[in-house]
């Protein structure tokens, strides 16, 4: 029990560190909302009147800044009451709205491409890892490659070739803009065939790491003793290798997984701007370009609950499958 | 082709026949009433059709209307819209305007001068609406008549009020206890369009059949949002947008490369170096020496400038700052140069720096009091065009030995450094006021009362410019009526004073393109007929534009 407080106290306190850079950092942004409104309503030929700079202000309550401390207290108290407050550049909408629509998009997507991309790259590099030497070692170099090419560059290749040369995909967007956005089989269907590309650029990005990883825990698993045991005993060539090896091997990509779980909320903000995607990663890029510091403290702290949260599971789950994580005594 | 067959009929994809891709599936979804818009939306649209709030996302002009539509892209009179007439008194203290008797809201009721006063006075007494600084009292005479007092001769708020406030319907506004945070999710207008459906992507306005002006011939007019201006060019390479608004690649050739399509480039931001340059305001550099800004103006090859920032979509500026060519009327004739030289003038500019104390150093570059003359520029990062200005600038300063640095930052960083005048130099453009009258601009970018310190927020005089001169002309200006011949010369002694002060150094008078579809619609404004100006964006002229446009073939 005391493992279990202890963690869940050091969370905590990651928490309330995490909550207080959230409102630090936005502030150390140059620039005001009020000035960014300005200047882009200017950019579309709105008026430069400065009566409506005044006016602006007044909505937006930029006027008169309470001090910092004071800001920071006020801001700790609503985040108790649940409040996230009212988005800047999307006012006057809530922020809570502004997320809870955004985040369902990111979640699917980029969750499912996680997942995708997590079982592929397991499988492939379980297999690579058991018939090392031959040709499938190829696998290796190539899914690495796929990885290091910088992701928006892959994407815009992608988009190039599958989109607008052979016209396979739609261009960009999360769904046909002619449907309702509902639970309807067209628009599901629709939400689908937008999602596709967006998944396969992020899968084609991300599969070389877990097939890198799985590959060579399996390799250092097959020369374990436990294995040749297994192939002593005269056990099929599959029934070693998923049963003995990849089992084994996989424990540290399962860890992995969990944590990379907790980024999927971050969404991928570059897939998103690529393919104008409706996810929470374009609100952020929206929120810091508009100094919308309600925003992107919302965005911040449900990154923060996700990548912590996925972490304390993790911490968990592995104090229950092994126990010499839980014991300070032991020194390995 | 065999997989896209496919893809096409399998059930992944059946309703994908609204996209390009697959329309030779039959897809009827896009027919020729509707016209599709691109207006640089990037990202989600966030409901808010309030006219009156800064991220309203559609409603000017098209569903809520003005009083008068001020072309500002042609000196032409007012348009009547609710107003049929208006006028002052002799002093210009009071706006009489007589409205049209037989316009209904949308929802039927009646549209009187009740409305018209609800609104203006929800205007003047809600300083979070009031975005022009209307001080006016309004009282409804009779149905189709009301009088706006002002406090102090107000000739020139005349087109903010007539043109910039949008009627509100009263039966439905009053029961608003704080109208600037109103979304107002079901508009109701008196407009040539109502809202048809929103969704975050996407939304659509679609024509009022019950138009006091006749249903308009487009039917439907859909808005979409995309990642930014690539995706505005894919879109229009794809046929999926009717009508963008900003440049393209090779824009020269527009109608070859996207079949169908036209484009028109119209002069409206004036291009120029924007200078910290009022050294008792605190600002700092060699900038603060009109000598220094002289030559820099002189030293510039616009012809070349014009070329390889701007696809020769610029066009040539006056030092005035009149709008050119709309305001030829106006030009002064006591300019040296009426129009900014498009080629360099380097013997000048080395005379303007030596007779100011400035000799040449041992690299070329003049120096005085041991301080070399080097300047740097803020260019937000990513605006290509103005940084290719900014590098083919360089290249020609170097020859009149002023050596300056293009610098590129965020927008943020840009903005809050130009607010506060931390900058020595930094490109951006000059822009228009409500009415085809080149007044504003010199209120707005050239009055001591717009401007701050360096460290406060100015905003939009930038340059911390200020001279008595220029002030008092502005102030006679106001109290005079447009159209009026004693007002050329107060014009004549702005444009005089800022020919010789330059705080804002002029570049080109910066075009803005417009691709839209010339063969599915008819009735664009064109270089011959501008009876709006046709931005996307600019509200309430898109709307003229709809409301114009017919389907090619009906």
């Amino acid at each position: 029990m005391g493992y279990h407080l202890r963690k869940v106290a050091f969370y905590l306190a990651a928490l309330w560190a995490a909550v207080t850079l959230n409102f630090v950092i936005p502030r150390l942004l140059p620039g005001n909302p009020v000035d960014i409104l300005m200047a882009k309503l200017q950019q579309r030929g709105g008026s430069v009147d400065p009566a409506a700079r005044q006016a602006y202000e007044t909505l937006l309550g930029t006027g008169g800044r309470e001090s910092f401390a004071q800001e920071y207290l006020a801001y700790l108290g609503s985040l108790l009451r649940g409040d996230l407050g009212v988005s800047v550049s999307a006012f006057p909408a809530k922020v809570s709205d502004v997320i809870g629509a955004s985040l369902p998009w990111t979640v699917v997507l980029v969750g499912l491409a996680t997942l995708i991309s997590f079982a592929l790259g397991i499988g492939l590099g379980a297999l690579v890892g058991w018939k090392r030497g031959t040709w499938l070692d190829s696998l290796v170099p190539a899914t690495t490659m796929l990885a290091a090419v910088p992701y928006f560059w892959l994407a815009l290749i992608l988009v190039a070739l599958l989109s607008s040369g052979l016209g396979w995909f739609p261009l960009n967007g999360g769904y046909d803009v002619v449907l309702d956005p509902g639970w309807s089989p067209e628009f599901l269907g629709s939400a689908l065939y937008h999602g596709i590309l967006p998944a396969l650029t992020i899968v084609v990005s991300s599969v070389g790491g877990w097939l890198l990883g799985m590959r060579n825990m399996m390799v250092s698993a097959m020369s374990e003793d436990y294995v040749l045991t297994a192939r002593a005993k005269g056990l099929t060539g599959s029934r070693v290798m998923i049963r003995y090896a990849a089992r084994n091997a996989v424990l540290p990509s399962v860890a992995g997984f969990a944590i990379s779980l907790g980024f999927v909320v971050s969404g991928s903000i570059v897939t998103e701007q690529v393919f104008s995607y409706p996810g929470i990663g374009s609100k952020l890029l929206q929120a810091v370009q508009n100094n919308d510091y309600a925003l992107m403290q919302g965005i911040f702290l449900v990154i923060t609950v996700a990548v912590l949260g996925a972490n304390l599971v993790v911490d968990l789950l592995y104090g229950l499958i092994d126990a010499r994580t839980r014991d300070r005594s032991t020194v390995s | 082709m065999f997989l896209h067959k496919r893809l096409c009929s399998l059930g992944l994809a059946v309703v994908v026949a609204a996209t390009a891709a697959c329309s030779g599936s039959g897809g009827t979804s896009r027919s020729r009433d509707t016209l599709v818009v691109y207006t640089g939306q990037a990202g989600d649209y966030q409901l808010n059709f309030n006219p009156y709030a800064p991220t309203q996302i559609e409603g000017p002009g098209t569903i809520y209307e003005p009083l008068f539509f001020f072309n500002i892209a042609k000196d032409q009179p007012p348009k009547p819209m609710l107003g049929t007439e208006f006028g002052w008194n002799p002093d210009g203290t009071e706006l009489s305007v007589t409205l049209r008797n037989d316009v209904s809201w949308s929802d039927g009721e009646k549209f009187t001068a009740e409305d018209v006063k609800f609104t203006l006075d929800m205007v003047a007494k809600t300083p979070a609406v009031n975005k022009t600084g209307f001080k006016g009292t309004t009282t409804a005479v009779d149905d189709t008549h009301v009088v706006v007092k002002f406090p102090e001769p107000s000739y020139m708020d005349g087109p903010q009020v007539l043109g910039q406030l949008w009627i509100m319907p009263e039966h439905i506004w009053k029961n608003y206890a704080t109208p600037a945070t109103e979304v107002n999710p079901n508009p109701v207008g008196t407009g040539p369009f109502q809202l048809g459906d929103f969704k975050a992507q996407s939304f659509t306005l679609k024509a009022n059949p019950k138009y006091w002006g006749g249903e308009p011939a487009v039917k439907q007019v859909r808005y979409l949002s995309l990642s930014g201006n690539q995706a505005g060019v894919d879109a229009l390479k794809a046929g999926s947008i009717d009508w963008q608004t900003g440049p393209v690649p090779d824009i020269k050739d527009v109608e070859k490369n996207y079949p169908g399509y036209k484009v028109v480039t119209l002069p409206l931001n004036q291009v120029s170096l924007f200078t910290c340059s009022n050294a008792q305001l605190g600002c700092q550099g060699a900038q603060t020496d009109p000598a220094v800004r002289q030559a820099i103006y002189h030293g510039m090859n616009r012809t070349q400038i014009n070329s390889l920032a701007f696809q020769n979509t610029g066009s040539e500026m006056s030092p005035g700052f009149t709008l050119q060519p709309r305001d030829t009327a106006l030009l002064s004739s006591k300019l040296t140069d009426r129009m900014a030289p498009m080629n360099a003038d380097v013997a000048k500019a080395a005379e303007l720096l030596t007779s100011a104390g400035y000799a040449k150093g041992p690299d070329g570059i003049y120096a005085k009091d041991g301080k070399p003359l080097a300047l740097t520029v803020k260019v937000v990062a990513g605006w290509t065009d103005y940084i290719t200005a900014l590098e083919t600038l360089s290249q020609q300063l170097l020859q009149i030995g002023i050596k300056i640095t293009p610098q590129q930052l965020s927008w943020n960083e840009w903005a809050d450094a130009r607010g506060r005048g931390q900058f020595e130099l930094l490109i951006d453009s000059v822009e228009q006021g409500p009415a085809p009258d080149p007044y504003y601009t010199y209120s707005y970018f050239f009055s001591t009362a717009t401007t701050a310190p360096v460290g406060e927020a100015a905003n939009p005089n930038f340059a911390r410019f200020s001279s008595p001169v220029v002030d008092a002309a502005l102030a006679e200006l106001k109290k005079t009526d447009r159209g009026n011949p004693a007002r050329q010369q107060y014009y004549d002694t702005i444009q005089v004073e800022l020919e010789k002060s330059m705080p804002y150094i002029p570049v080109l008078t910066g075009g803005i393109p417009n691709e839209y579809n010339d063969k599915a619609f008819t009735g664009w404004p064109t270089k011959d007929d501008l009876y709006a100006f046709p931005a996307v964006w600019k509200r309430p002229d898109a709307s003229q534009v709809y409301a114009k446009l017919k389907p090619a073939g009906s």
